[in-house]
């Protein structure tokens, strides 16, 4: 289905109440806007570089880039963050880091494009979808592996091989 | 994809050739289907259609038709609307400053003891009007009927069992009671009453019409109660469930008197002016992060005084 609004009922999940033992669940907040006048693989690059940030950090590189889709989405992500306050129970809106951000294929416009000698091309008048989810706390510390690490373990692999039915 | 757009223009050049030759059209004479109809019929070629044109169309024929006066077919206007309850209270009991803070022993205490409903005339009248309506309406055991309601309205709000919170609770005290409850989980207990529930005010309104009579009574009632509300993710927000706190409270009770099936309904709560709803106490249940670095930022800069920080709680 072309208007299926899957991302935003995820908000609508409610869970049971935890017992004192459990640890706390961290909130998590999806939000969308459709229909976004850009493209979706230039969207994309400014999606998956605020991915993994805390959200100061995002809105803070998404403030300083020139690109079109950097205005919109920081709006996408202020909304979010007041949405988390007001609905989802956040103490703290800075606590929050970008889980999941990406751009999806809205739907598009199509448009004659004129070409010489009585030809003409559709033309495809680009819309675009942006999701994201926000989740309570600090963003998780990925460890890099650096290249001796990892040559490492490969040595560590061949030594670590048996030969089997020897003598 | 460039298709040639020469092909559309051949075929009406030659669906134009075949009308000419067939004398008989050529006169203006109507055929009811063509009877020579063009080998290639296939449309081969793909147009996208023009937008621009459907809604030129629809706000075109609209306002011009309004400029010229011309009245189309009237859409449903009359939508028949059933009120079963009055918008708020009429006449709210102004509870006793100190009510159920005084010790029954001292002065004030035997006064407010000794205050019995008789005293206000029109709180009687009221009582009276009711009785005409209902025969079988007496204070005393409606005190406890209305207690009975209010426990069963917040189990099913606890359940939220909508058709039964709607025939427990008006229409006007539902979205009160809800909003915002919606993704929340509820938990709450009645343990006890500590004082039998009392009859304190009564009063008798018309709405809209003159004998469209309703009927609102003010029950006072003290009782123990625990209440924890869960959001969304299951967390704790407000309250605890093995606190159990004092609560005194004035509920409104109305019934739609003149309606046969007319049912006595929580109408509403009245918050008296010495004790107002306060908001529930900021409490700082986990030791964030950004607190942590906060911390070791001030312990950096002063190097030469040990800092100590009093962390969450």
């Amino acid at each position: 289905s072309l208007e299926s609004k899957a991302w935003e009922k995820k908000n609508l999940k409610v869970y049971p109440p935890q017992l004192p033992d459990e640890p706390r669940r961290p909130a998590e907040i999806h939000h969308s806007r459709r229909q976004i006048k850009y493209s979706k693989d230039k969207m994309w690059y400014l999606a998956k570089m605020i991915q993994g940030l805390s959200i100061d950090e995002a809105i803070a590189q998404l403030e300083f880039n020139d690109k079109k889709g950097a205005k919109i989405m920081k709006e996408v992500l202020l909304e979010a963050q007041e949405k988390a306050v007001k609905n989802h129970n956040v103490e703290y809106k800075s606590n929050l880091y970008v889980a999941e951000s990406y751009s999806g294929k809205g739907r598009y416009l199509k448009r004659i494009r004129y070409h010489g000698r009585g030809m003409f091309g559709i033309m495809d008048k680009v819309y675009c979808h942006y999701f994201v989810k926000l989740v309570e706390g600090s963003p998780p510390k990925t460890v890099e592996k650096t290249s001796f690490d990892q040559a490492k373990q490969y040595v560590q692999n061949l030594k670590s091989r048996t030969i089997i039915h020897s003598l | 994809m460039a298709m040639p757009m020469r092909r559309t223009l051949v075929a009406l050049h030659r669906a134009t050739c075949r009308r000419l030759t067939n004398a008989e059209v050529s006169l203006d004479v109507r055929h009811p289907g063509p009877l020579f109809l063009p080998v290639r019929t296939k449309k081969r070629y793909f147009i996208p259609p023009a937008v621009g044109m459907k809604t030129k169309m629809e706000g075109f024929t609209e306002a011009k038709a309004r400029a010229a006066g011309i009245v189309g077919k009237q859409e449903n206007i009359e939508r028949p609307i059933n009120i079963s309850c009055t918008a708020g209270v009429f006449d709210p009991y102004v509870p006793p400053e100190g009510d159920a803070r005084l010790s029954t022993l001292s002065k004030e205490g035997l006064k407010q003891r000794a205050e019995q409903i008789r005293q206000s005339a029109t709180s009687q009248l009221a009582i009276r009007k009711i009785k005409e309506h209902d025969s079988l309406f007496k204070t005393r055991d409606f005190a406890e009927r209305a207690q009975e309601i209010f426990v069963e309205a917040h189990n099913a709000l606890t359940q939220f069992n909508k058709e039964k919170l709607h025939s427990l609770v008006t229409e006007r005290c539902y979205p009160e009671m809800t909003r915002g409850n919606r993704y929340k989980t509820i938990r709450w207990s009645f343990i006890e009453s500590l004082e039998p529930p009392r009859v304190v005010h009564a009063r008798c309104t018309d709405m809209v019409a003159k004998g469209n009579v309703y009927g609102q009574v003010t029950v006072r009632m003290h009782s123990r109660q625990t209440l924890a509300i869960y959001d969304r993710f299951g967390r704790l927000m407000l309250g605890s469930e093995e606190q159990p706190k004092d609560v005194l409270e004035y509920l409104v009770i109305e019934r739609h008197l003149v309606n046969p099936y007319g049912r006595w309904r929580l109408h509403g709560k009245i918050v008296p002016s010495w004790a107002p709803a306060k908001d529930p106490i900021i409490k700082v249940t986990f030791y964030s992060a950004p607190a942590d670095n906060i911390y070791l930022l001030v312990r950096k800069r002063q190097r030469s005084k040990p800092l100590s920080l009093s962390k969450g709680d």
